[in-house]
């Protein structure tokens, strides 16, 4: 239990996507059944990893690190996956959410893994807050990403009556649209949250003032707005068509994606900003860099 | 004897060229007739026009009159009006054995876009009425199609071929509505045109869930007829620029030539709707919407009989196995049907040859009779069977000969020689 590694699920997620890329080619019980299996066990094996992580810091995997942060959002994701495949075999979600898996689990190795010191004197209602609702918002971030890249291959593909012949097994324009619009209203608000409460954190916790002409503020200011834009937009648009949602969304959360890895691999590279290295403020667990 | 087929289909051309060879309606169909028994008189002829094929089947005694590939071209190009080098390459033919194996292999869906689909059989049933109707058709064509219908009879109860999703409908609403819309209770479905088509197509979208139903028709009264039975409301053709616009599946199944949507007329009904999907399935050949409909915007995903090309191929592949026991049951109902043919046309030199044997021992027979009247009732019972028995026997030979080489064909060369050796005149 104790030698569970990052590889080690990392290997399964790869098997998992390897199968899911099979099943394309011909769908089987066995092959479901074995792709089911491998995610099944990477997610075990990543459940202890973090469970592990968590009492080696004596901390929630959450307020860890930065690189344990990067891992329950992939965890998350990974649960989101078997949950879908769970009731519906045919989905062939895995093509999409399983390399965004990969992506981040090895993202993560190029984040800090040092447990922050910082936080051991921190409030750990408004950290844990803040952590938990910026994985769960990253998570509802992602979906939105996979959710418009389905609708607009499905809607491509529809358009130009190509049933699924390739294996490849999406769910209806109407379903993806449905769960997208909830995704982007359930991720900007905890965003919105999560960002807020590091705020406070911020405030409570240093007397340094915050700059707003910081980049990273700047940066990361913008692709909040960009997403809260969208959220505003999809409140305000009701019969906006799915195709402009889902190109939005994807636009929107794509650009925010895009924004919080940089922030959570730059400081790794040696670029910093003058707002203690790259990080909104010195206790924003996904911007915070090795200051943490 | 010739019996042939000249055809083009979803496999040979494209539905453009179907369209304009089509007969779209029965006065057409009837004038078609009309033209070809001016043009063939000795030739029998079964038009078999859906809108997947378009085949003429021909049948005549006399090879010699009977007309050819090019000449049947020629009609085509004369009836519809068009040059023949338009559509000359997309006509394929078969002749003898393969023209039956032809109609065997449709009437039983192997041919079909959608494998195993239902509708087919009574599309040929339809095809041989309507020639019956114009006095088309006579004893080969008769016999080659009602051959058709038992073997198609035979191929769905021995094969697996008819299970599943099977039909045109049933595969576009299953392989594209479902992958546009999740559900399908809250949705309107307008129906154009109330024919077979349109009844199948309900059939499945209520399986799937379909509460409100809207059909159209030129005669509003077939319209009622038809919405009654699924719970909707029938119109007549005036309400369909309203009834499109609150439509979210749209399926069109009528016998017009020409379009009756176009996309200005389209746009219109969608003004202020253009946000919602619509799901168009144009089941017509010719087709019944313009299919600029589809670049109105891209809400609007609109199918006609030819896209679903590819998802048939698809169930022809996972189907293969069944399509292979189908062949065997086409290509041994196709060499019986042919031996039967062949067989028939020994058929009066065989009952001539028995009927000049029987009347001569009949008379010989007569003559013992004047001879031995004597004899008791059941002698002559003994005598007249042993006479029988020995014409029976003569004739075993030379009509199993014919038995045999009409297995291959019409054995012309032997019913001649029969017709020398023994007198025997038609």
């Amino acid at each position: 239990m104790a030698n569970v590694t990052v590889f080690c699920f990392l290997a399964s997620y790869s098997v998992a996507l390897v199968v899911e890329l099979l099943r394309l080619q011909k769908q089987s019980p066995t092959r479901f059944l074995g792709g089911y299996a491998f995610a099944a066990a990477g997610f075990l094996a990543h459940t202890l990893f973090l469970w592990n992580q968590g009492r080696a810091s004596e901390l929630p995997p959450l307020l860890s690190s930065s690189r344990d942060w990067t891992l329950v959002l992939a965890w998350l994701v990974v649960g989101f996956y078997l949950f879908v495949i769970t009731f519906d075999r045919q989905v062939s979600i895995g093509v999409f959410l399983l390399p965004l898996v990969l992506a981040l689990v090895a993202a993560s190795y190029f984040v800090v893994s040092t447990p922050n010191d910082a936080l051991l004197t921190a409030r750990h209602g408004w950290t844990m807050l803040h952590a938990a609702s910026l994985a769960i918002g990253m998570a509802g971030v992602l979906a939105g990403i996979v959710l418009s890249l389905m609708y607009l291959l499905q809607h491509r593909r529809l358009r130009h009556k190509y049933s699924g012949a390739d294996g490849l097994r999406l769910p209806s324009l109407e379903r993806l649209s449905r769960i997208n619009w909830w995704s982007v209203m359930v991720s900007v608000p905890l965003l919105t949250l999560g960002m807020g409460s590091g705020l406070v954190l911020k405030m409570i916790g240093s007397a340094e003032s915050l700059s707003l002409a910081d980049p990273v503020i700047v940066v990361n200011g913008i692709s909040w707005l960009s997403l809260t834009g969208v959220f505003g937009w999809m409140l305000l648009t009701p019969r906006a068509t799915g195709k402009q949602v889902a190109w939005r969304t994807l636009l929107a959360c794509a650009f925010l994606l895009l924004t919080v890895v940089s922030l959570l691999v730059l400081p790794q590279i040696g670029l910093e900003s003058g707002h203690g290295g790259v990080v909104l403020h010195d206790d924003c667990l996904i911007c915070r860099g090795d200051t943490l | 004897m010739k019996l042939q087929v000249i055809y083009c289909n979803h496999q040979t051309a494209r539905l453009d060229v179907r369209e304009r060879l089509a007969f779209t309606s029965d006065d057409q169909l009837a004038e078609a007739y009309t033209q070809f028994r001016g043009s063939f008189p000795g030739s029998e002829a079964v038009v078999l026009s859906t809108c997947n094929r378009v085949e003429l089947y021909t049948a005549q005694d006399d090879e010699g009159g009977a007309p050819g590939h090019v000449e049947l071209a020629e009609f085509f190009s004369r009836f519809h009006g068009i040059p023949i080098e338009e559509f000359f390459g997309d006509l394929l033919t078969h002749n003898g054995p393969d023209a039956v194996r032809h109609l065997f292999r449709v009437c039983s869906s192997i041919d079909s876009m959608v494998l195993g689909e239902p509708q087919i059989v009574s599309q040929v049933k339809n095809a041989y009425r309507r020639s019956e109707e114009n006095q088309a058709c006579g004893p080969l064509t008769n016999a080659l199609f009602q051959g058709a219908i038992r073997v198609s009879k035979r191929v769905r109860s021995e094969t697996r071929l008819a299970e599943g999703r099977v039909s045109i409908a049933s595969v576009a609403v299953g392989e594209f509505a479902r992958g546009i819309f999740d559900r399908f209770d809250d949705k309107t479905v307008l129906v154009i045109g109330a024919g077979e088509m349109a009844e199948e197509t309900l059939r499945y979208l209520q399986d799937d869930g379909v509460r409100e139903v809207l059909v159209i028709n030129r005669d509003p009264q077939r319209a009622e007829v038809l919405a009654r039975e699924w719970g909707g409301s029938g119109y007549g053709m005036e309400q369909l620029h309203d009834l499109l616009g609150r439509a979210d599946v749209v399926v069109s199944a009528t016998g017009a030539d020409q379009p009756i949507v176009d996309a200005e007329m389209f746009r219109r009904a969608r003004k202020g709707n253009s946000d919602q999907p619509v799901f168009v399935l144009d089941l017509g050949a010719p087709r019944d919407i313009s299919p600029d409909v589809a670049e109105i915007d891209d809400n609007v995903f609109l199918y006609d009989v030819d896209d679903l090309q590819a998802t048939c191929e698809r169930n022809r592949k996972l189907r293969s196995r069944e399509i292979e026991r189908a062949l065997g049951i086409i290509d041994e109902e196709s060499d019986r049907f042919m031996q039967e043919v062949y067989h028939r046309a020994t058929g009066p030199i065989v009952k001539r040859l028995r009927e000049q044997w029987l009347e001569v021992s009949e008379q010989e027979l007569e003559r013992l009779r004047t001879k031995l009247g004597h004899l008791e009732e059941e002698d002559m019972g003994q005598v007249e069977q042993t006479i029988q028995r020995i014409v029976n026997k003569l004739l075993h030979p030379p009509l199993e000969t014919l038995r045999n080489e009409a297995r291959e064909g019409t054995p012309h060369g032997l019913l001649e020689a029969l017709r020398r050796l023994f007198h025997i005149h038609d």
